[in-house]
């Protein structure tokens, strides 16, 4: 399909941007998943200082909007150091060298950075849906667990952990879909994802109209797939009364 | 000159923007949420209400708002509304302020009409019941029975909903409206010499938006303590 406004070269663009958006959503899906798993564990815990660690990141994380960690992790922080420090400590080191070999392509600081800002931001409020979802469970069945002699961690891993995903499965989805919409923040520090690629277009062939609804298009199906995509991975709520809407 | 001294150099610029303009930064940044939160919740009012309408038409409709609202990313809605919606080609012509207002009016009231409608859902029909057998109108058991339950049953929710488009207001750098993100991003400039405020400018405006949400949220948990509503999600408090 060719037509004026939608050449060749720009497909091709809008292509590639597509496929690193999809790259970026799922990426920072899983890191945050992991790491919210990790720090609820952290803010159930019996001691006090864990609990304050777990606390303070949440409040940090949720509270600085994405965009400012998306910026300060890819353009604030190298530019803390001097050149050569910089160099070496971001852009030439054992860990660059190894994804560029594992991937066979030159991954960027800057998309590094945007990940870790995502990542960060998603992740404390996936702990706080995960905390609501562990909410609910019946404090017997914690103690019966207990009782039976399950220690702290099997509990959590066994009982609480499975317990908070599904109950709170509806919002972690709603979160994650977010998170996918979040990626386009990527964008501001020259990350060639769809939006940037989008913008690319619209400055290189003045087409905005057209390439700015194809956009708006396109993430209506990327965000509705990821959501139909979730509904799937995600173990759903069992009882009905789970189900509002 | 040290960050310390940079950032107090541009502490006023950051709360009210550039001296000699028009006031921005912080200050345009919560005017700007504050608006966009009201109109907001009057849109959400009626298309959550639409939402949890009998008719299933209207469910449709609500349901298709909704969508179009939260499917897009606020960035690219931002550009939309300012170049497609309201381009030269349609004679609207807006300035970065309507759009950035007309964006974020339209992106807050899609989240809110969610919240609203789940509200209205979780009203208990007997409540309803009650009113109409007492002999009120249909309007007035909405107004006065369900949409008063609903909100209150709601606030936590609704607040949630106003500190995240405070913190979404950040997106509005790509238009250049001259709220705190862009202001921080203006005061860095472009020269080389500044690379070493980036840091310490960019934490300090992360804090800055931290204290403000934080700030709301106790505001809101204080105030709700206060006035005790049915406190529907409970904390059990588990350590293990």
């Amino acid at each position: 399909m060719t037509t004026d406004w939608l050449t060749p070269d720009t497909r091709d663009l809008l292509v590639a941007g597509v496929k690193v958006t999809l790259a970026l959503t799922v990426i920072t899906s899983v890191l945050a998943f992991a790491l919210a798993l990790f720090i609820c564990r952290l803010r159930l815990s019996a001691v006090a200082f864990w609990r304050g660690v777990a606390a303070t990141y949440i409040e940090l994380c949720r509270n600085i909007p994405a965009l400012v960690w998306v910026i300060f992790f890819a353009y604030a922080l190298p530019n803390a150091f001097d050149l050569d420090t910089r160099r070496m400590l971001f852009f030439r080191n054992g860990v660059m060298e190894f994804l560029r070999q594992e991937t066979g392509v030159l991954i960027p600081y800057y998309l590094i950075g945007a990940v870790l800002g995502l990542t960060l931001n998603t992740s404390a409020y996936l702990v706080e849906l995960l905390r609501a979802g562990i909410g609910t469970l019946k404090q017997e069945h914690l103690e019966s667990a207990r009782t039976l002699g399950a220690t702290p961690n099997a509990a959590f891993q066994r009982l609480l952990m499975p317990h908070g995903i599904r109950a709170a499965a509806p919002g972690i989805m709603t979160r994650l879909v977010h998170n996918m919409k979040n990626t386009a923040l990527a964008s501001f520090v020259a990350v060639p994802e769809f939006f940037k690629a989008v913008q690319t277009s619209i400055s290189r062939s003045f087409y905005a109209i057209e390439l700015l609804v194809l956009a708006s298009v396109v993430y209506w199906i990327l965000t509705w797939g990821f959501a139909v995509l979730l509904r799937r991975v995600l173990p759903q709520p069992r009882s009905a009364s789970w189900m509002v809407r | 000159m040290s960050a310390v001294d940079f950032l107090w150099r541009n502490l006023p610029n950051f709360l009210l923007g550039f001296p000699g303009q028009r006031p921005g930064g912080l200050l345009l940044s919560l005017w700007l949420a504050a608006i966009a939160i009201t109109l907001g919740f009057i849109i959400a009012v009626w298309v959550g209400s639409l939402g949890a309408s009998r008719w299933w038409i209207l469910r449709r409709l609500a349901a298709a708002y909704v969508a179009i609202f939260r499917g897009l990313p606020l960035l690219l809605l931002l550009l939309v509304i300012h170049q497609v919606v309201g381009g030269k080609r349609t004679g609207l012509d807006f300035s970065p302020m309507t759009s950035s207002l007309v964006a974020l009016t339209l992106y807050t009231s899609a989240y809110q009409a969610e919240v609203i409608r789940a509200g209205l859902m979780a009203v208990p029909i007997e409540l309803v019941e009650t009113a109409r057998s007492m002999g009120s109108g249909s309007w007035r058991v909405f107004l006065r029975v369900r949409l008063r339950y609903a909100l209150r049953l709601m606030l936590p929710a609704l607040i949630n909903e106003m500190i995240t488009l405070f913190k979404d207001s950040s997106v509005l750098l790509i238009l250049g409206v001259g709220e705190l993100m862009t202001v921080a991003r203006a005061s860095l400039g472009s020269s080389v010499h500044n690379s070493v405020y980036w840091l310490p400018t960019y934490l300090f405006v992360g804090v800055l938006y931290a204290l403000v949400a934080l700030g709301i949220s106790r505001l809101a948990a204080h105030w709700e303590r206060k006035r005790q509503p049915a406190g529907l999600i409970r904390h059990l408090g588990l350590q293990l």
